[in-house]
């Protein structure tokens, strides 16, 4: 248990630096993938895994706290994101790549969602339209595609971490 | 007669046959019959030679082929080693060059005081457009001092901690600065926008400017020095029935690779916003 937490925490703070340094500054148009929101949702997807919700609070905490963005909005989205992926969970476990690819689009939309309405609210003068086609649609084609090599690491790690029991 | 014994007629006829076909052969008569007797000869030299540098070939060169192979691999090692010292003897040229024009800034504006910090990375939301600067409250940065580099203004800080500050840059949607047009002699808002483009707001009608126009900060809202270059004007839009006009502006900070800026520390920002009456 212990060591799914460190691992959980080196991941999240690997991913930060890799989005900072690098992932921030690779563009589509307005729009970059969120590696955190990936690594989340891969995580929370793992059958195994049962700290996903700690560590999305903790990561969201931490990103909103290093973070522009006013309101604690990273930790609603993230927080939200999650969600969607336990409610989808349920409904589609036996495809997990399916699960995935749906959880980053409807969570990449949720999260963006929140940041026009909060930027909205504090006065940035931004536009839904201008939003979706600078930003959110192509955020979500970047998310769709780093969302199956983010999978299979957070994948390959909570196999590493918590052995599935061979049924006999 | 003795002289003509059988030894000597053998030995005087064969010097006179030995020198009839000299002669024959200094006097050409003798081609052809050279000719005819040395052409298998020759033919079967020449096949001989062929079959032997076949031999020959088949036998040394796979030698030859791993030691030009080895030769090949180590030139490659020495290739590949000196290609690593290029790139990296680039990037110090890369950062003494921005480096130099850093100083010359400073030079050049000898009023402001500055703390030079390297740029190490950039705000997660893509709705944001901030950086991530190495340098903070231990290195004397604080809140609200104007960032630049030696090209012009970059932004201000926005958020600082020990040993890192976050700069808002000034094509954040959330920026409006202060700005001054130097042909026009008018001042403007310059915005940000959420796709990082800036464009000027807030120009009378009647003003004429044109492309290329050159964009200072004005200093009014005491957020930022005066006199910094901005950018250029790139086009103007004038709208039928809008009060006054609007401009895209190109930065002149190339904010997409920016990876080293100076802060202005001797500059205090001034917080005039109690100031404003609200509506």
């Amino acid at each position: 248990m212990l060591i799914s937490h460190l691992v959980c925490a080196l991941s999240l703070v690997v991913f930060y630096i890799l989005q900072t340094t690098i992932f921030s500054q690779t563009r589509l148009l307005s729009g970059t993938a969120d590696l955190i929101l990936l690594f989340l949702a891969a995580w929370s997807l793992q059958e195994q895994i049962k700290n996903s919700w700690l560590w999305t609070v903790v990561a969201g905490v931490f990103i909103s706290i290093l973070s522009a963005m006013p309101f604690f909005a990273p930790l609603i989205g993230y927080l939200g994101m999650v969600g969607i992926s336990k409610g989808l969970q349920r409904r589609v476990w036996q495809n997990p790549l399916i699960a995935m690819l749906l959880v980053v689009l409807l969570g990449t939309f949720f999260q963006h969602s929140l940041y026009v309405i909060v930027l909205q609210i504090t006065g940035a003068p931004i536009t839904w339209g201008q939003s979706l086609d600078n930003v959110i649609l192509p955020s979500a084609l970047l998310n769709l595609i780093f969302a199956l090599p983010i999978y299979a690491v957070a994948n390959d790690l909570a196999r590493r971490v918590t052995p599935l029991e061979v049924e006999a | 007669m003795k002289f003509l014994n059988s030894k000597n007629s053998q030995t005087i006829i064969i010097i006179v046959v030995v020198s009839g076909l000299l002669f024959l052969a200094l006097s050409g008569y003798l081609t052809p019959v050279f000719n005819l007797s040395l052409n298998p000869l020759i033919s079967l030299q020449s096949w001989l030679s062929v079959r032997y540098l076949s031999a020959r070939d088949f036998f040394t060169t796979p030698r030859d082929v791993t030691f030009l192979r080895e030769q090949n691999a180590l030139l490659e090692s020495q290739v590949t080693l000196l290609q690593t010292q290029l790139i990296v003897i680039e990037e110090r040229l890369g950062e003494a060059q921005v480096c130099f024009a850093l100083l010359d800034f400073g030079r050049i504006n000898p009023q402001f005081t500055y703390v030079a910090a390297t740029v190490i990375g950039r705000e997660i939301s893509p709705f944001m457009q901030y950086i991530i600067i190495d340098r903070g409250t231990n290195h004397g940065v604080r809140y609200g001092m104007p960032v630049v580099t030696q090209q012009g203004l970059v932004g201000r800080v926005d958020a600082v901690i020990a040993s890192a500050a976050r700069v808002k840059l000034i094509t954040d949607s959330t920026s409006v600065v202060n700005i001054r047009l130097q042909s026009a002699g008018i001042e403007a808002q310059l915005q940000g926008s959420l796709t990082g483009d800036v464009s000027l707001d807030m120009i009378p009608l009647d003003v004429n400017i044109e492309p290329g126009d050159v964009v200072l900060t004005s200093g009014l809202g005491g957020n930022f020095p005066p006199n910094v270059f901005v950018g250029q004007v790139l086009s103007t839009q004038r709208d039928e029935n809008a009060l006054f006009l609007t401009a895209s502006v190109q930065p002149i900070v190339p904010f997409e690779t920016i990876s080293a800026v100076l802060i202005v520390t001797n500059f205090e920002a001034v917080d005039i916003s109690p100031l404003i009456p609200e509506p």
